[in-house]
């Protein structure tokens, strides 16, 4: 059995290292489900006409508050399909008569989709003033492309079907591309005919409008955080620096001792040296010298090594002795030490989030694999420090105990 | 005001106007900031000012994100966790630790240490950092903060029962285990990211991302978020976004999910009013609408940092004044008393383990280097001196310390210029062109083997130690089962 105090620690850290992956599979897990959905056919969402919107937020954008489709507008909208269905008809009449270009992709079009309904798919934004045109493209249907305006009456019909569909719409207004078609076609024309999907119409989506001046915005404002960073001016370096030494001098308290952060800090740096002399001095001792100089070299290697591991333990000691008459409290809500010998730490100089550019599926998949691999070896790592440190630990305790 | 010790600054009264303007930009920038009437009342000690400086100062010195637990901590409670961080980083002051925790007094000195840790470091940005909605597929680097045990240990008093061996090598085997699932998940999760990133290709308005996020064709694909069947608190909601990658989450709290993150920015919006506001809001804002809200007020906030910037002399200048005023009051400096709890952290643990370790190093080497020594000597003593030699001894000399140095500047540094800390847009590019600021895969594949090589080399040699130690040890008690560690 183990001694009692060395296996609660190391219980306690392997539940919490297993909690952490747990939570991770999560995540992923749920993630995966996003990723999957998304690369499936997008199904047309029903309309949330089951919950009547309470509260004056939604109906801010919105041009009525109704809810749920009136019967007056219902009558409206299939008068307003058959009108459309009507034009289609016309159009591909005058198109077959003409353009040749024009007409397989009418054709297709018609074939694929059922008289009007879908294929009059405007790309237009509802929720937004009236009917002009936006430069979001219809996600859904089969159009490729918009609709060539073929005659004024045609616009007129379509302005038309905007405000219906507008009054009739949702009852959140969706300043997004026109996904909500099918709202049109169930009282009309039968359903959708071939469903989105992200491979072959990824490239036609476009983020609404809305949203990309506020990320763009968003995006510049982190830029220029960032470059304000980079060029701190000096005065407010100067008089925060004054400050700060202000505040020391004048608390009258006892010389500026070291705080817990910087002991730990500390402490993570020796450690953090200490394996990376170890790991210096493995390839040296490994390392077979092919002539007198390398010789020469190497054992000057090993001489300032060993040096260095000399004023690493001094350091060390100033720092136990400073710990000793003034132990620092460590703070409930710090976050507990982890030392890594191979991270870098500190803080980080840019705000505004860089990219990581990758150009293949595989590179994506190494890069992932050797992070994990990475922090797996990271945490195997801790487990046996904190086994070394029980065992060290408590079985000397045993030991003098007897 | 009181009666200032340094001479009148005689451009100070230009710039007068200067500091409402910078009291103003602060007090927006920070979450649910203080009013600006806050500080000037606070700078005359006025007791009303205290309950919002202590509210204020536990948010920037709380672990981001602010979950329920630590939110509902009664004030005293608050005021008490504010002292004991501000004392482990290190405040001057002593009269911050002798104020009442009941929020009746001491505003001034609340002012004091708030601008204290503004002096000290960049605690705006990085606070709005930490509660920025990401709208790209995120991955941070380096995951040393993503694998601490979450939280200190619960006390769960279970020390009656004997830990058998065997139970710990199950755990260390499901823990494996685990960690098999995980690679072969987030190996699909980058098949499918990859394709998503394809697809998507010429979508995105700004051109240097060239494709959208999942986030983004999610959004696209439902905005209002009808697949959902009963609005829930966010961590519920399937609208997840792809968090699995971007693990930088603090230890302690649920998965960072994409609508968590944005709840967890209304909350710093609204001044945490958490639960009921959210869930009445879910009903009433599609996910889109909320996202440009919050877009809207991180922008507001931004905007506000900025300003502080560019006037924060000012308040700076002002703060001198305000430490003037303070009444040197001499506070027994043996009163530092036990107020806190003592928490019977073995922060002394690990400088006996470094100690340890960095000893036994000491040793290897000495004797390695005096072998070395002996040997050369015996092998060169019978070359010349001449300045040849010398010349050549001063060279390698020279090198060597080169190197050395730079090996020192490995652990003394804090900065990694690489910045593996913060979490990266990830870009799929066929060129793989990347601007100077951004990361190559390429290059993070490197360091990354690099770091692998290395963790591997030190687990190698920890595990090596644990078996000397035990075997030492075992033979000096008998009757003593050692768990070997686990094999590789």
């Amino acid at each position: 059995m183990l001694p009692r105090d060395c296996s609660r620690r190391l219980m306690a850290e392997l539940q919490g290292a297993l909690d952490a992956c747990a939570e991770r599979q999560l995540q992923l897990e749920q993630s995966l489900r996003v990723c999957r959905r998304l690369l499936q056919a997008w199904e047309p969402t029903e309309t949330r006409a089951s919950e009547p919107p309470p509260g004056p937020e939604t109906n801010e954008e919105d041009p009525s508050p109704a809810c749920a489709p009136s019967p007056q507008d219902l009558k409206e909208l299939e008068f307003l399909t058959q009108a459309l269905e009507k034009a289609v008809r016309v159009r591909r009449s005058i198109t077959m008569a003409g353009e040749t270009d024009k007409a397989p992709s009418l054709k297709s079009r018609s074939t694929v989709a059922p008289p009007g309904a879908i294929a009059f798919a405007p790309p237009q934004t509802p929720g937004q003033a009236g009917g002009h045109a936006s430069d979001t493209r219809p996600t859904k249907g089969s159009c490729q492309t918009t609709v060539p305006p073929k005659g004024h009456s045609e616009r007129q019909l379509l302005s038309l079907g905007d405000k219906t569909r507008v009054r009739t719409g949702a009852r959140a207004p969706r300043p997004g591309p026109g996904l909500r078609d099918q709202q049109m076609a169930p009282s009309a024309a039968p359903k959708a005919p071939k469903a989105f999907t992200l491979k072959e119409k990824g490239h036609l989506l476009r983020l609404p409008a809305a949203f990309r001046k506020m990320a763009s915005q968003n995006a510049s404002l982190w830029a220029q955080l960032s470059s304000m960073q980079t060029s701190d001016s000096t005065d407010a370096t100067a008089a925060k620096t004054q400050f700060l030494q202000n505040m020391q001098t004048a608390s009258g308290g006892p010389q500026p001792r070291l705080s817990a952060q910087e002991v730990e800090a500390e402490t993570g740096r020796l450690w953090k040296a200490c394996t990376l002399l170890r790991l210096r001095m493995r390839e040296e001792l490994s390392a077979a010298p092919m002539d007198w100089m390398q010789e020469y070299r190497c054992l000057l290697t090993l001489e300032g090594l060993q040096a260095m591991v000399g004023q690493c333990l001094h350091r060390l000691q100033e720092l136990r002795a400073a710990v000793a008459e003034q132990p620092p409290r460590p703070c409930p809500m710090g976050r507990p030490p982890r030392a890594s010998p191979s991270c870098g730490g500190g803080a980080d100089p840019a705000w505004s989030p860089q990219l990581l550019v990758y150009s293949s599926a595989q590179e994506l998949q190494t890069l992932a694999a050797l992070r994990l691999r990475v922090a797996m070896l990271d945490q195997q790592i801790h487990l046996e420090k904190v086994l070394l440190e029980e065992e060290v630990g408590g079985l000397e305790r045993r030991r003098t105990q007897g | 005001m009181g009666r200032r010790r340094r001479p009148v600054d005689p451009a100070a009264g230009a710039r007068a106007g200067a500091l409402p303007e910078a009291i103003a930009a602060l007090s927006q920038s920070l979450p649910s900031g203080p009013s600006p009437e806050i500080f000037r009342r606070a700078k005359f000690d006025r007791p009303e000012a205290t309950p919002a400086l202590w509210q204020l100062l536990f948010r920037v010195l709380a672990p981001l994100p602010l979950d329920n637990r630590l939110a509902s901590l009664a004030p005293e409670v608050q005021a008490r966790l504010v002292k004991s961080a501000l004392r482990s980083q290190g405040y001057p002051r002593l009269a911050l630790a002798q104020l009442p925790e009941d929020g009746s007094q001491g505003s001034r000195e609340l002012l004091l240490a708030l601008s204290w840790l503004l002096a000290r470091g960049p605690v705006l940005e990085q606070m709005l950092a930490q509660t920025r909605v990401p709208l790209g597929d995120e991955m941070t680097v380096c995951q040393c903060e993503a694998l601490a045990s979450p939280g200190p240990p619960a006390p769960q008093v279970r020390a009656e029962d004997p830990v058998d061996v065997r139970h710990v090598q199950w755990l260390m085997g499901k823990l494996r285990f685990r960690w098999r699932q995980l690679v072969s998940s987030q190996q699909e999760q980058c098949t499918l990211l990859s394709k998503i990133h394809l697809y998507t290709s010429g979508c995105h308005g700004d051109h240097s991302l060239g494709h959208l996020s999942v986030a983004e064709a999610e959004m696209l694909r439902d905005p209002e978020g009808g697949q959902q069947v009963r609005w829930e608190l966010p961590r519920n909601l399937d609208l997840a976004y792809p968090k699995g990658l971007h693990f930088s989450w603090t230890p302690g709290m649920g998965p960072r999910t994409f609508w968590k993150d944005l709840y967890q920015a209304c909350c710093w919006v609204t001044g945490g009013s958490l639960g009921s506001w959210w869930d009445s809001a879910c009903s009433l804002l599609s996910p889109l609408r909320a996202l440009l809200r919050t877009l809207e007020c991180e922008n507001r906030r931004l905007e506000a940092v900025l300003a502080w910037r560019r006037t924060e002399l000012v308040f700076w200048r002002w703060m001198d004044t305000v430490l003037d005023t303070c009444v040197l009051g001499v506070p027994a400096a043996a009163s530092q008393g036990t107020f806190l709890p003592q928490i019977p952290e073995c922060s002394g643990g690990v400088l006996e383990l470094v100690a340890w370790e960095l000893r036994a190093l000491q040793e290897e080497l000495q004797e390695a280097a005096e072998h070395r020594r002996a040997a050369w000597e015996a092998k060169a003593g019978g070359c010349g001196r001449g300045p040849e030699w010398s010349a050549v001894r001063r060279a390698s000399r020279e090198a060597v310390e080169k190197e050395l140095g730079a090996l020192r500047r490995c652990w003394e540094q804090d900065r990694d210029p690489a910045q593996p800390h913060v979490p990266h847009r990830l870009v799929r590019r066929e060129d793989g062109a990347a601007g100077d600021r951004d990361l190559r895969a390429a290059e993070v594949i490197r360091t990354l083997r690099s770091q692998e090589a290395c963790l591997e080399a030190v687990l190698h040699q920890l595990q090596g130690q644990c078996r000397q130690e035990l075997a030492r040890l075992a033979g000096a008690l008998p009757g003593l089962i050692w768990i070997p560690p686990p094999g590789r």
